[in-house]
């Protein structure tokens, strides 16, 4: 049985690489509008567990599911969720503009081209709009595949690593970003390294070790208990990106 | 908000969705390779020098060429395409797109069925040279019946284009696997080249008989075998 409430259901996950076991029996449930931090050392498992729960690879046994819906091999139920993953996912020789229709296209937003051209503006591309993933920096790429996962407004996102690669002008951008999804309750998890990300934008962290996931409340990883509330309010807005609601990306429901 | 709901779409619009999915994706590759120019090329200039060896090299009298003609030319028509067949899923790997692909709300069977019309139209481009060509440079009646090439030539086409899409979906995957994918196709695909040459052999004669027809059909079976093989394996297929 499925509560309403909970955007991802995991049950007894397991994930198998030969005889590599990288996850191990994971039960969680991930309430709407939470705001997920996975952390670990290199090699815990982070990326398996965010990709089984973007159903992008098939679990070894258990089941995932978003607001209820069986996540594996559900074309209908993916318009639910976006994805980041450590590689941009633009393409090559598609212009930033086009990777951002196509995107748009495959994930059924009306109005596809207006829709990239709102992003781009939002994320103050415009004027790059017709170059392609090469031909802009590593930030604006990154940047790129944040509007690539957003286009359809997901009401979970999942995000691998989002902050390598960024600088600290990008970073801040991205804080302001998650601050803006996580007011307008988005699910967002994220696997991350810095402690100081899990303590600005976690309200929760999820912990892999040996393949399995221990749950911390965030509030105990604080040093200080107003220290969110004060990232939160010199961050609020530093995205300057407005762009995050999609008209009519609800279309289907 | 529900979000449960949110997911789900009417019949309908499922399936306009579906068609438009299959252009796009369509789309994204050929402009992809139209702007790269990456694989055409170097297919179309495998097919044409086997053309150039055929009608120069060799030195085979009108009716040895008569005889010969339909094994080079799919044998060239299979090499040039395995070119664009491997190309199509090893682009798609670099920078992550293939992860972002299956994470859209696209079915892998949609995501099979337009990758094998873009190596169908990859190998119907090289056709459409290499055919005039042979008749051009050793003047060989592939032209006679236009109807009659132009069934085997489609047929042949989807056979190869469908097993070649499966097989280089799954070397894909694999570490260095855009090599293996030669070997894993070739002895799947030799009765739809070996069909293929003896139809356009026999095309070629004064009458078309049963045995022409025999072949076709062959053709048409696997065609119909193979793209149904496809599209239903291609789900495991993409699984790492």
């Amino acid at each position: 049985m499925t509560e309403p409430n909970i955007a991802i259901q995991l049950r007894g996950l397991s994930k198998r690489f030969g005889r590599q076991e990288v996850l191990r029996d994971v039960h969680l449930d991930i309430p709407a509008g939470a705001s997920v931090a996975l952390t670990g050392a290199n090699g815990a498992g982070k990326t398996t567990l965010l990709r089984c729960m973007a159903s992008v690879l098939r679990p070894t046994a258990g089941e995932v599911r978003w607001f209820g819906r069986s996540a594996w091999r559900n074309p209908d139920a993916r318009r639910l969720i976006g994805t980041v993953a450590h590689q941009s996912g633009l393409y090559p020789h598609l212009t930033l503009r086009e990777n951002l229709v196509f995107a748009a296209r495959m994930c059924d937003v009306p109005k596809p081209l207006r829709r990239a051209d709102e992003l781009l503006s939002s994320l103050g591309l415009q004027a790059s709009a017709d170059r392609t993933p090469a031909e802009v920096s590593q930030g604006m790429r990154q940047r790129v595949a944040l509007a690539r996962g957003l286009i359809h407004d997901p009401a979970i996102l999942f995000l691998d690593e989002p902050f390598s690669g960024l600088d600290v002008a990008g970073t801040q951008w991205l804080c302001g970003l998650l601050d803006e999804l996580h007011a307008l309750e988005r699910t967002v998890c994220f696997a991350v390294h810095d402690p100081d990300m899990v303590r600005r934008l976690a309200d929760t962290v999820l912990e892999l070790r040996s393949g399995r996931v221990e749950h911390h409340d965030v509030a105990a990883l604080k040093p200080d208990a107003q220290a969110r509330e004060d990232a939160n309010l010199s961050l609020a807005g530093a995205s300057g990106f407005n762009g995050l609601r999609c008209a009519g990306c609800g279309r289907a429901a | 908000m529900d979000y449960g709901a949110r997911g789900a779409v009417g019949r309908h619009d499922k399936e306009r969705y579906v068609t438009a999915k299959l252009w796009w994706m369509m789309h994204k590759d050929l402009a992809s390779e139209w702007r790269a120019r990456r694989v055409w090329p170097a297919m179309l200039l495998l097919g044409i020098v086997v053309a150039l060896m055929f009608a120069v090299q060799m030195g085979l009298s009108p009716e040895q060429k008569q005889e010969t003609v339909g094994s080079l030319l799919w044998l060239a028509i299979f090499f040039a395409g395995m070119l664009a067949m491997d190309r199509s899923f090893v682009a798609e790997r670099e920078e992550g797109c293939w992860e972002g692909l299956l994470s859209y709300p696209v079915s892998p069977t949609a995501v099979y069925f337009a990758k094998l019309a873009v190596n169908a139209i990859a190998l119907a481009a090289i056709q459409c040279v290499l055919i005039p060509l042979f008749v051009a440079l050793s003047d060989v009646p592939l032209l006679e019946r236009p109807w009659a090439m132009l069934a085997v030539a489609v047929l042949g086409n989807v056979g190869i284009a469908a097993i070649g899409t499966l097989l280089s979906g799954l070397a894909a995957g694999i570490r260095h696997g855009a090599n293996l994918s030669v070997l894993l196709v070739l002895p799947l695909v030799i009765p739809v080249v070996l069909g293929a040459a003896e139809a356009t052999r026999l095309g070629m004669e004064e009458t078309l008989d049963a045995a022409w027809w025999r072949w076709c059909q062959l053709l048409g079976a696997f065609a119909v075998v193979f793209t149904t093989a496809g599209a239903v394996l291609f789900d495991f297929v993409v699984e790492d």
